[in-house]
Parts: C-alpha cells; structure tokens; sequence
C-alpha cells in the first residue's frame, strides 16, 4: 500500500506563501498530475514530497506513515528530474545501481534489477556508455530506469518531458504510458503542459499562486471547470470569454455583449437566475463552435469576419472577429475554402455554453 | 545562381583583397607582435643565465656560453633547501587550500541564509583590503604564536588568502553543475554530505584541477609573505633569489639561473595543467 496523503500543507518563504492548504490523498497505483503555470507551486509541492523542501506547515505521510521529518532517502521514493540528473561521471550501469549500492543490495540482486529495467526500457546497449553519450530521450530513460530498479513506493516526475523536441516527447508520453502498464506504482507528476497532464493523468489537480483550482479526471476538468482558470488552461486551443450582461424576457434569458446576443430557455439555464441584471462571463470551447447559423433554439449564433485561418492539415482553426475580440474555431474542413475578411457565422449548442462569474471562493467560479 | 550573388557571397573588404592563406600568415604576424614583448624578458632570462658573469653587461664580450651558473647555484645548499621548501609549501598550501575552498564555494553556491551570507560578506571584505595591509599583521601574529619562519607561519597565512580569492572560483564551478544530481542522489540513499562527497566533488574535477594549478603556481610565485614571514630556517626559492643582490652588487648571471630553475616546475605545472587553468580564469 502506498498512498500520498497531503493534508492541509503549506510552503512559505518569509512573506512569500508558495503553496497553501494543499489537500490531495492520491491512491495506490494512481498516476496524479499537478499542472499549472510557472510559479503555481506544482514543484514545490513535488519536492516537499520528495523531502528536499522542508514543509513550513501540514502533514506528509507516504504509505500510511508522515514522513514531514524523514531525509529524502528514508522516504522510499523515486524522482525524475527536468534535466535528467544523471550522475556524470559514471556509466549507465553505474547510475542505475548508485541508489541499490547505497541500501546494500547483494551484487547478484543488483545485477538482475539493472536487466530486468534495461529490458522495460530498451536502454540494454547503452548500460556502458556515459550519459554525455546518450540523446536526451535516451538520457531521460536511464532516469526512468534509475526508478524502476529501486522499485519504491512512489514515482516522482519533475517536469520530465519538458526538455525534450516536441517529437521526443510525444513518443515519450506513449511510452510512459506503457510503463505505467508494466510497473504500475503510485506517480506525482508535475507538468505545465495541459496535453501531457491530460493524456497522463488518472486524476489531475490545477494549481494556480499556490492554490489548488481544482481536481478531477480529465474529462471532468473539460467538461465541468470549476472556474474560469481552469476552463482556459484546460483544453487546445483555449476555451473563448466573452463578458455579456444577462437579463430575462418571458420565460428566456438573454445574453447581450460587444456584438452577440444569445437567447437561451430559461427552464434549462435556471441556476443563472440569481445573476439577472449582472454580469457575467460565458465561456465557449472552439471545438463546439460549428460552421452555420443556429439549427434551432437550443442553438447560439456568433457572425463575424473572419480574420485568420490556420490550417493544421486534418483540420483548421479559425478566428473570428466580434466585438472586440478574436473568437477561436477549431476542427473546421481544412478543404474549406474560406476568405479572410469574409462575413461567417459559426453556431454552438447552448448545453456547451460554460458561466463563470464572481464567487465567495474567488473569482469567475463555475455557475451551471 | 547570377554573378551578383556569388559575389555577395565573398567576405568584402581587406581581407578578401589577401591571397589565399594570407589571412592565416596575417593573423600569425599579430600573433607574434603580440607573444614577443611578453617572451622576451624570458628569452633574456635564460640568456643570461648562460652568460659569465662578466659577459652579463657587456654584449660585445664574445659570445660565450656556459652551464656553471647553474652548477653553482645548485652547489649552494640554501638554494636547494629552497627549491625543497617553495615546491612543499606550494603543495601543502594548495592541499589544505582545496579541502577549504572546495566546502567553502559549495556553500556558497547551494545555500542561503544567515550563516552562508556571513560567510559570503567575511570574505569579500577580506577580498576588499589590499593584499600588503595583511603582511605587517601577520608578521606580529606569526611572531606571538611562535610560528615564525616555520611552514605554518607561512602555510596559514597563504591557505587564508586562497580561501578568500578561489571560494569564488569554486563557487563558480559549482554553480554550472546541475543541483539536481546532488538531488537525485539524495533521494538514491546518500546524506547531504554524501551527494557533495559522490555526486558534486567528482563533477567538479575539471575546477578542482584549475584551482589546485592556480594555487600551486600562486604560492610557488608568491614574494612579499615568503620575505616577511620566513628568515634562515625556511628559506623561500623567490626570497633566496634576491638574496644575490648584495653590498657587492648583482649577481645576475645566478640570479638568472635561479630564476630558471624555478621557472621549471611552473613551467611543467602550467603546460600539463593548461586547458583547466584557462577555463578556471573564464568562470
């Protein structure tokens, strides 16, 4: 059994709060990732489970035992570093036995450990090179490797895909994938980057100046964002804003802004009653927005001319101008062809329509 | 591919008027223009240590040379207790020198907080007074601790400048190796202590090599302590050197000779020693 229990953990640096009132229990064989912009407090919060930063308040335990006040070696971890960390100066049969020498490991028990992660790895015919020799992708499976021989209770990875060609790193996700298949321990993984968070994570936590946003599976996080971070940090390309003041006519509400008026049935949108009269923000996902004007009232319309088109090969992303603002169209026949400046009207399902406003937690919380 | 775009090809100017190598004999001039004001006093170095004595003022006095410069001074043992001293005193300094500098730059590299910052501000303060300021002190001290004109009396006081000018070398060092290393091995079963000791001190071998020659060649060099700190008992090659200037004038045929002598081991020291000294001298 090895769970991670944060309760109620804080990091501060003199005035300066890192992380506050981190609460996450991740299970047994659970693949968690904590993603965030640069400065959110994801690896800080990593490196107070790995024990290489002291806990300024809360409590740590790994396996059913706290460990606030155990050295990183007694903690039974294992971490993957941005930079790989291999130790230079030894060959990569070395690097992979250092942490075994060092708890004692009979040199047959060792020996076996270092093939049996070469097999997972592929990395057999490099066990006598240096790391200087190896490529980065190779660099980064020695670190894997220097894990899995030490078969702890807990994976660390410290933004371990972050240094690698966009090429590498998506062949790199698969194969973490299929490692996590073939040795299935329980893994904190730090990354700024939503897409490895989302194909990786059981589970994923959005942490933002140190607190936590939210937590969910991924599909969770995309379709139900508890806030307007989230939603805009979740999802390729990001999820539209747009502010509009929301009134009530008959049994409709309606949505008016800087160039779109969206009219939705009040039955169906009943939780937005408390914000008539205010406003708010709705937030749109390019991949709902359609091509076409509304098929319906359970549809909303936005026309505008169109300002760019990227084409991505199987599909093109669009962006159309209304108000003041650029509204992003993705999955769009990339054999379309569509004119800059040309007036184009783009449609949505109402039921995909996201509200953020003002909350007691914070700002623009989740309101439907 | 038109006439024009060839042309703009070409690197214009001076140096695409030169004939093929001419910029390469061109930069070998400079080179030489440069190299030989700093070779020259060398050159006459040796020169005159194979010149008479009464060949050394005179060039029109024949061109003789001989070897007895050399025979004599290494036939007086003071030279030779000298020689024995310099390279002990160099080698001890720099050993004693390494152990510090080498704790003393990792701590300023990884850690923060009062006692790293005290430390820090101690030796840039000792960096800031003039280097003659401390020989009068010493002097005093060496004399009160009974340790004048023995190899502490001038061992310390050379380990504690070394301290103060090579922590920020070492500091250097340390600051272009990964930390993460150090990181990893904790979490691979080592102490703090443990990943410095494993992990840290072999990935900074390359430093630790500039900083040894550094050292070395500083103290091997080194004039004004070796003058006021050391007396008959613990004669210093540099001291003994100026030794053959007396009421009688200057002997500089032996004084040259002494000189080469101890331009050898610097000499050999540097030319092994090159690549680690130029990038210890970048950091």
């Amino acid at each position: 059994m090895a769970e991670v229990v944060l309760t109620e953990v804080r990091k501060s640096y003199g005035p300066v709060v890192a992380v506050e009132s981190f609460n996450l229990a991740v299970r047994d064989h659970e693949f968690v990732v904590l993603v965030g912009p640069s400065g959110c407090g994801k690896s800080t919060t990593l490196r107070m489970i790995a024990g290489l930063e002291e806990v300024s308040g809360g409590t740590i335990a790994i396996g059913g035992q706290v460990v606030n006040h155990l050295q990183p070696k007694d903690r039974d971890i294992a971490m993957v570093f941005q930079n790989y960390a291999l130790y230079p100066h030894m060959s990569v049969r070395d690097n992979l036995a250092f942490g075994l020498r060092n708890r004692r490991m009979p040199a047959v028990d060792i020996d076996a450990a270092i093939k049996r992660a070469a097999r997972i790895l592929s990395i057999e015919p490099l066990l006598d090179r240096r790391p200087r020799q190896l490529s980065g992708g190779q660099q980064q499976r020695v670190a894997l490797g220097r894990c899995i021989v030490r078969n702890p209770k807990v994976f660390l990875f410290d933004e371990p895909l972050s240094n690698l060609d966009a090429q590498l790193r998506a062949q790199m996700r698969l194969e973490l994938k299929e490692l996590r298949q073939r040795v299935p321990t329980t893994s904190v993984f730090v990354t700024h980057d939503q897409v490895e968070a989302m194909t990786l994570g059981d589970r994923i936590i959005v942490m933002k100046d140190g607190l936590v946003q939210q937590v969910g599976t991924p599909l969770e996080l995309y379709r139900r964002p508890a806030n307007r971070f989230v939603a805009g940090f979740i999802g390729s390309p990001a999820m539209n804003f747009i502010d509009v003041r929301l009134t009530a006519e008959a049994d409709h509400l309606i949505l008016t802004g800087a160039g779109i008026r969206f009219t939705l049935a009040g039955a169906r949108f009943a939780g937005l009653g408390a914000c008539i009269g205010r406003a708010i923000c709705v937030g749109i996902r390019p991949q709902h927005l359609r091509l076409g004007a509304p098929a319906g009232g359970d549809q909303v319309g936005i026309k505008g001319p169109l300002m760019v088109s990227e084409q991505l090969g199987d599909e093109q992303n669009l962006a159309v101008r209304v108000g003041d603002q650029d509204i992003r169209v993705a999955g769009i026949d990339p054999d379309l062809k569509l004119a800059a400046g040309s007036e184009i009207e783009v449609s949505a399902p109402a039921d995909s329509l996201h509200f953020f406003d003002d909350g007691p937690t914070g700002p623009a919380v989740r309101l439907v | 591919m038109n006439a024009t775009a060839i042309a703009g090809a070409e690197p214009a100017g001076f140096f695409a008027a030169l004939a093929p190598g001419g910029k390469r004999v061109l930069f070998a001039l400079a080179a030489i223009a440069v190299c030989v004001p700093f070779a020259f006093p060398v050159l006459w170095l040796v020169l005159t240590s194979l010149r008479p004595g009464s060949g050394v003022y005179y060039v029109h006095r024949g061109t003789e040379f001989t070897i007895d410069n050399y025979y004599e001074v290494l036939s007086q043992p003071i030279v030779l207790q000298a020689l024995f001293n310099s390279f002990m005193i160099s080698t001890l300094a720099t050993v004693l020198s390494l152990g510090v500098t080498a704790t003393s730059g990792y701590m300023l590299s990884r850690f923060r907080g009062p006692v790293p910052n005290a430390w820090f501000s101690l030796i840039y303060i000792f960096r800031c007074v003039p280097y003659v300021s401390w020989v009068l002190p010493l002097y005093f001290v060496t004399q009160r601790l009974g340790i004048f004109d023995t190899y502490w009396g001038l061992l310390l006081p050379h380990v504690a400048v070394h301290i103060c000018f090579f922590s920020w070398i070492m500091k250097g060092f340390f600051d272009g190796i990964d930390p993460s290393m150090e990181y990893a091995a904790m979490i691979d079963g080592c102490s703090r202590w443990g990943a410095f000791w494993r992990v840290a001190m072999p990935a900074a071998i390359p430093g630790l090599t500039a900083l040894a020659i550094l050292c070395w060649l500083y103290t091997w060099n080194e004039f004004l302590f070796a003058l006021i700190l050391t007396s008959h008992e613990t004669p210093i090659l540099t001291v003994v050197m100026a030794q053959f200037v007396h009421e009688l004038g200057m002997e500089w045929h032996l004084m040259s000779a002494t000189a080469v002598l101890a331009l050898g081991p610097a000499l050999i020291v540097t030319l092994f020693g090159q690549k680690y000294v130029l990038r210890g001298l970048r950091v």
